[in-house]
């Protein structure tokens, strides 16, 4: 069984992403093969050289560069919602699918997740 | 003969703030009508305040976390905070609260606290794991 996270949610504005997160990693720890998807507002996870000390968090980036230690080898982008936020590829974080389809990516996971 | 089916239910909004636990409460009674079974309700993030014991809505409204503990109780079903998220939001059982030295503890019954195992365990066993969000 695959299953699918999917965020749409930019980060800092709420916990939902990262508890999203938290969701992949626990699935990756008891070795169930888990992706993540960004799509619309959401790919701004992948904005590279973030800086969330000036609200007094920390980057969403540490928590994306856990992923490949927990197993998790597929993050993919929908591609429409890359072209609207994240257009330069330099702006992205390294290891990124594009998607073009989302339908295609979610047919293709037998569980899909929506980060609440 | 209908397929009957095993479900895992998953509530990520809270009582009052979303609709979420009312509409997987219809949904939970509706499955269970329908002879289907409900393995197991498991709260997450905003949700788990649905498994507070402090909360007190006006006496002419629904209280969500009571009918909740009623059903789960009727019917004998685990109802599960994720303890993450539960901490977070100040939602603590008895050992939590020895353990962070806290004031209190406010977990309603049957409600337990308990890792996101229980949610990967209910993606590998139920056939069906459904979620009812609150807003984005």
């Amino acid at each position: 069984m695959t299953t699918l996270i999917v965020i749409d949610q930019p980060p800092y504005g709420s916990w939902t992403g990262r508890e999203a997160m938290d969701m992949l990693f626990s699935l990756a720890a008891f070795d169930q093969p888990a992706a993540l998807l960004f799509i619309g507002a959401g790919v701004n996870w992948l904005r590279r050289s973030q800086n969330a000390s000036g609200i007094g968090q920390k980057t969403v980036e540490k928590n994306l560069s856990a992923a490949p230690l927990f197993g998790v080898d597929r993050i993919y982008a929908e591609q429409a919602a890359c072209d609207r936020f994240l257009p330069d590829a330099g702006q992205r974080v390294n290891g990124v699918e594009l998607a073009p389809s989302v339908k295609q990516l979610l047919d293709q996971h037998d569980h899909v997740f929506f980060a609440g | 003969m209908p397929t009957l089916l095993s479900y895992t239910l998953v509530i990520t909004g809270a009582p009052w703030s979303s609709q979420a636990p009312q509409t997987a409460l219809t949904f939970a009674r509706a499955l269970i009508d329908a002879g289907h079974r409900l393995d197991r309700l498991f709260l997450y993030g905003e949700g788990v305040h649905l498994a507070s014991a402090l909360s007190a809505p006006p006496s002419d409204e629904p209280h969500w976390p009571q009918e909740w503990s009623a059903f789960l109780t009727e019917h004998r079903i685990a109802g599960v905070a994720c303890i993450a998220s539960a901490l977070r939001r100040g939602l603590v059982d008895e050992r939590e609260q020895a353990r962070y030295e806290l004031s209190a503890h406010n977990l309603r019954a049957p409600f337990q606290i308990a890792g996101l195992g229980e949610w990967v365990d209910g993606t590998l066993t139920s056939d069906r794991v459904m979620y009812f969000h609150g807003s984005a």
